[in-house]
């Protein structure tokens, strides 16, 4: 099973704003590489916050944790965070070994997600809002 | 059915995606293929990276065998002797970020089989990986 990789830069994207990847199909020891090869050139920008969208994501291994745990620590050194959508629930228990690591949130729903999202960019444009 | 595999990622997938077919056709349920299969990917993924790096000249055997309440998975290698079922737990890393992410897939192999069982015979590693059909896994090692 393949991989395809879908990158949705959201408004405010490009002065630190987030960043949603869809993953379709297996992140998987022969996978993995290409998502970390495409995901290079948005952690080298200043995007603080990126969402993966795992509704269509059918299969994942350790190495498609490893991906998503060095974006996470990425993300943390400039304050920002990975979150995840969607996830099927074998996707899930395989994600309960890093779920608890700090920098990583898994949402239910957009709607979830997106209040979050708001009231982070809330916190990066006025730091005393919160 | 049995499969001779290039020490690639690539046929460590061809190897996974023979399982789903294989299961599928013997009615396994969804849950326990995707454990089945994740236990293969994680295994062959250590062989081919691990005892072969990734050179393609070397390769390794998987064995499928279905006995109706339970699944076995056998992987025979010639790389350096290693015993996947003593490799220590992972400890939980909550609060250190900067813990790095090993042995996950070890991790994932306990967590999604009930039996783990390595022998050394000759100069070949043999893992056999046992999963109880339609319960939940989480399972004994051994070794010998």
């Amino acid at each position: 099973m393949a991989l395809e990789i879908k990158i949705l830069k959201s408004v405010g994207a490009q002065s630190g704003g987030a960043v949603t990847v869809k993953l379709i199909g297996s992140l998987d020891t022969a996978t993995a590489p290409d998502l970390e090869r495409q995901l290079v050139p948005i952690l080298a920008g200043p995007v603080k916050d990126m969402v993966f969208d795992l509704a269509e994501l059918k299969f994942i291994s350790s190495a498609g944790l490893r991906v998503f745990s060095n974006a996470r620590k990425q993300l943390r050194t400039r304050s920002g965070q990975a979150s995840f959508i969607h996830m099927q629930p074998q996707i899930q228990e395989v994600f309960e070994i890093m779920k608890s690591l700090p920098g990583v949130t898994v949402f239910k729903s957009i709607a979830e997600l997106d209040s979050y999202l708001a009231a982070r960019q809330q916190s990066h444009e006025n730091p005393r809002a919160i | 059915m049995n499969l001779e595999l290039r020490a690639t990622p690539g046929e460590v997938m061809r190897a996974v995606d023979a399982l789903w077919e294989f299961g599928h056709q013997r009615g396994l349920s969804e849950s326990d293929l995707f454990g089945l299969c994740l236990a293969l990917e994680e295994c062959g993924s250590n062989i081919v990276n691990h005892a072969f790096d990734r050179d393609p000249r070397q390769s390794f055997k998987v064995l499928f065998e279905y006995a109706g309440n339970s699944f076995v998975i056998q992987l025979r290698d010639r790389g350096p002797a290693f015993d996947p079922t003593t490799a220590p737990e992972r400890k939980p890393a909550a609060t250190d970020d900067d813990d790095p992410p090993g042995r996950w897939g070890i991790q994932l192999v306990r967590r999604h089989v009930d039996e783990m069982r390595y022998t050394r015979e000759g100069e070949e590693n043999v893992l056999r990986l046992t999963k109880r059909l339609g319960t939940k896994s989480g399972g004994k090692q051994s070794h010998s």
